[in-house]
């Protein structure tokens, strides 16, 4: 403990070294050790009035490299939730796993137990689930690199959307977009959705032509994203998951009026 | 063969993924967690071969050392001054009740002084939350002593107590600077100066925290054993005044305290600044100060 | 002893005035992963004569982006089931957002647990006095929040316990906590505790009386909360969208979600 009247009750620097501000910098993925190495870019998705719709591309980056062009991004659970992952791909393969074990798991102990219980974790627990085993993971250091979406429905019936991210973090609104989508979707998508209230005005095909339309501006602007995607629909009848999308009426029109990068200078 | 089948008829769902040892203590155990010694570590590696001994506490320097880097994300109340002195009728203990973090003053109404018990008396400097937890923990060990040994505790075994304990913790964080005063038949007025570094001293006067030095100035030039009760309240008070006055991170309010053999009593929780007008208009001192009101 | 093992002729007695050298050597380091965000929104809570009012935005940020416009940062504590119809605690939570999370389940489970096995709910003073260990049982690494806990005390007066990340804690009128605490916290201690508010005509200079403290009325503090929300949000980023207030009086919790700016 320093004495001097300046830093009265601080560390010393000879008893515990030199303040190390490395320690406290932002997550920037390749600064780490533990760092994301073949990654998946945004997940999208968006409520209507009788679920959700979610999407995210085929695509899992190696840096720059797009590396993989047909891995699918989205996971159905327990035939009544999606889950969207963003982020590292070796870790939502672990996380795809996890899953499937638990659903496993659940399908056997709450049909044998309880005839006339629901049959499994409903999206709301999934999302639970999932966001206190990433900050779990925090905790010990050792996160999942992922920001996810779950999609489904909760336990009255009612769309259900919600995000986690590699911290914990969790949080819900009527549209949710993960990394650059945030930047460049989610604003497009409030402008259909801006609050709950206005969930109950979307239809099916309102909300999936918003997602479509996203998916495209994405593949025009995000540089890790790919035109062939994934799509899914939860609504109570279950999911409908379509794996091989693909963005249709590109327009490239606005391309020729980009100046001023790189070497460009006309 | 049993805990592998255990091992593998279980698998990752049930890996105890999402809840950590802490915390099943507060659903099974709720009936012992307070003032434990049992503290969640950042799971940091300590590395043997390297300088890095301190891996742990490195980390939670980055994370909460405000002096060295103003923009860490935690930021722990400090800065203080404090006081005790032993004197012919007892002990004097007086603080200010100011806390800061950074540039920010987080509260002007700290109580810095602790009622350990009714005859004990702790003070805080340092990390406001490390004197609340280990002075409580310390009126704990008191009353376990009283209970086993039928009889009060010394100060000094009081405040021994406290200087093993964060002993202990040495290195790994802790910041406090305390002072323990009691009066007991068998020792007097007994003062002792504890702090996290593991030092444990007995004297007649101490000063503690930012605000130490300006506090020293007035104390030492006043200060003698034979002091009546009214001159030692008015010289504790005088001398926390002079450390409000100059040491920006002091201020608020003068807490004052009197410890006698049968318990403390307790001599107010005053605002700074009318004692500060008073003192000069009344007493002719801080001339620095103008008081025209021109 | 590290302490004393400087050389005293080169550094005197161990009281240099340079500064702290900026820059650690580089070594070997295992981890670089920051375990913290600040998810931004800010916090407020005041006590009455009967009662006590927590006020939080609900924006949710990570950097300039606004994750979603709705996600409290006030909870209900301690009911016996899961809707925390019969809670009789308040705890708001602003920082980063799931340790906030992590510690109002963690509060709540305690209290539930409590009541579970005494048969009556927590008091007041004994759950921010648990609150206070179980921040401190992380102090080697911190929750970092700001909790703020509210309910009514054994003789039904107002109480407001304000911590910090380390869960040192102190009883208080009121308390700001967050993002905005520095803009709110100056208009409390002004409006509130009736700081440098002096009694006109009552002297000259040294002479002025202060203004007496007296506890404001529920409807004059809802008042207030608004003001001062809808004043930070003009002033800071990290501030908007709703005003989520929970007011705990004897009959109850009361929850009100107020609209604030969405830019």
């Amino acid at each position: 403990m320093d004495h001097r009247p300046q830093a009265w009750g601080r560390p010393r620097d000879d008893v515990y070294g030199a303040y190390d501000a490395s320690y406290m910098q932002t997550n920037q993925p390749n600064q780490h050790t533990q760092s994301p190495i073949v990654t998946g870019t945004s997940v999208l998705g968006m409520k209507f009035k009788d679920g959700v719709v979610i999407a995210a591309d085929n695509l899992a980056s190696y840096g720059s490299l797009a590396r993989f062009t047909d891995v699918k991004r989205l996971r159905t659970f327990a035939e009544s939730s999606v889950v969207g992952f963003g982020g590292d791909v070796s870790d939502m393969q672990y996380l795809d796993r996890h899953l499937t074990e638990l659903a496993i798991d659940e399908a056997y102990t709450s049909t044998t137990t309880t005839p006339n219980a629901q049959p499994t974790l409903n999206a709301r627990n999934l999302h639970k689930y999932l966001s206190k085993l990433l900050y779990h993971r925090r905790s010990k250091f050792d996160p999942l690199w992922n920001s996810l979406l779950v999609a489904g429905l909760d336990e009255a019936g009612a769309p259900f959307l919600a995000a986690a991210d590699l911290l914990g973090t969790t949080f819900t609104s009527p549209s949710l977009a993960t990394g650059f989508g945030s930047m460049l979707a989610q604003p497009i998508m409030r402008g259909l959705v801006p609050d709950e209230a206005s969930v109950a005005q979307v239809t099916r095909e309102q909300a999936i032509n918003c997602v479509r339309e996203c998916m495209k501006v994405l593949f025009y602007r995000d540089a890790r994203s790919l035109d062939s995607y994934s799509l899914a629909v939860v609504t109570k009848d279950g999911v409908e998951l379509s794996e091989n999308e693909k963005l249709e009426n590109q327009s490239w029109a606005f391309a020729d009026r980009i100046k001023g990068y790189g070497t460009q200078t006309v | 063969m049993d805990s592998l089948v255990a091992r593998y008829s279980r698998p990752a769902a049930f890996q105890n993924e999402t809840l950590s040892d802490d915390q099943y203590d507060d659903f099974q155990n709720d009936v012992s967690p307070s003032l434990s010694l049992k503290f969640a570590m950042p799971p940091v590696a300590q590395l043997t071969m390297s300088s890095y001994l301190h891996q742990p506490s490195a980390w939670l320097r980055a994370a909460t050392d405000d002096r060295s880097n103003p923009n860490c994300p935690i930021k722990i109340a400090h800065g203080t001054t404090t006081l005790a002195f032993r004197f012919k009728d007892g002990i004097i203990v007086a603080t200010d009740s100011r806390a800061t973090a950074g540039n920010w003053i987080a509260s002007q109404t700290v109580k810095k002084v602790i009622e350990i018990n009714n005859c004990l008396l702790g003070t805080m400097a340092g990390g406001a939350a490390d004197c609340q937890y280990w002075l409580a923990w310390l009126g704990m060990q008191c009353r376990l002593h009283e209970l086993r040994h039928k009889r009060r505790i010394s100060v000094a075994a009081a405040s021994k107590i406290l200087a093993n304990l964060v002993y202990q913790y040495k290195g790994m964080g802790l910041s406090m600077g305390t002072m323990c005063a009691g009066v007991t038949p068998e020792e007097g007025p007994a003062l002792y100066y504890i702090d996290s570094d593991g030092t444990r001293l007995a004297g007649n006067l101490f000063c503690v925290g930012s605000g130490q030095t300006f506090a020293y100035g007035v104390l030492d030039a006043e200060y003698r054993y034979d002091l009546s009760e009214e001159e030692a309240l008015e010289l504790g008070r005088r001398s926390i005044l002079a450390a409000t006055h100059r040491d920006a991170y002091s201020g608020g309010y003068i807490n004052l305290y009197h410890v006698k053999e049968d318990g403390w009593v307790k001599h107010g929780f005053n605002d700074t600044n009318p004692i500060f007008w008073k003192t000069k208009l009344e007493k002719g001192e801080f001339t620095n100060v103008t008081s025209s009101l021109e | 002893m590290a302490m004393f093992s400087q050389n005293p002729v080169l550094n005197g007695p161990n009281y240099s005035f340079a500064e702290v050298p900026q820059h650690a050597v580089d070594g070997l380091r295992e981890h670089r992963f920051n375990p913290y965000t600040d998810n931004g929104g800010s916090t407020l809570a005041i006590a009455g004569a009967d009662f006590a009012i927590i006020a939080g935005d609900t924006r949710l940020t990570a950097g300039y982006s606004i994750n979603t416009r709705y996600a409290p940062k006030v909870f209900k504590i301690g009911g016996s089931t899961s809707s925390q119809d019969d809670a009789n605690i308040l705890l708001s939570v602003v920082g980063f957002a799931a340790d906030g999370e992590a510690l109002k389940e963690r509060l709540d489970a305690v209290c539930k647990m409590y009541r579970y096995r005494h048969g009556k709910p927590m008091s007041v003073s004994a759950c921010a006095k648990r609150l206070s260990t179980i921040l401190y049982q992380k102090r080697f690494f911190p929750y970092y929040v700001h909790a703020i806990l509210g309910g009514l005390d054994e003789d039904g007066t107002g109480a407001v316990y304000s911590y910090d990340p380390v869960g040192s804690y102190e009883r208080e009128q009121c308390r700001a906590g967050g993002a905005a605490a520095s803009l709110i916290m100056p208009f409390l201690d002004n409006q509130v505790n009736f700081k440098n508010q002096y009694i006109p005509g009552s002297g000259v200079g040294h002479e002025l009386q202060e203004r007496e403290r007296v506890p404001l009325p529920r409807n004059e503090v809802e008042v207030l909360v608004k003001d001062a929300f809808d004043s930070a949000v003009e002033r800071h980023i990290e501030v908007g969208d709703g005003l989520q207030m929970m007011i705990i009086t004897k009959d109850g919790i009361e929850e009100r979600l107020l609209p604030l700016k969405k830019d």
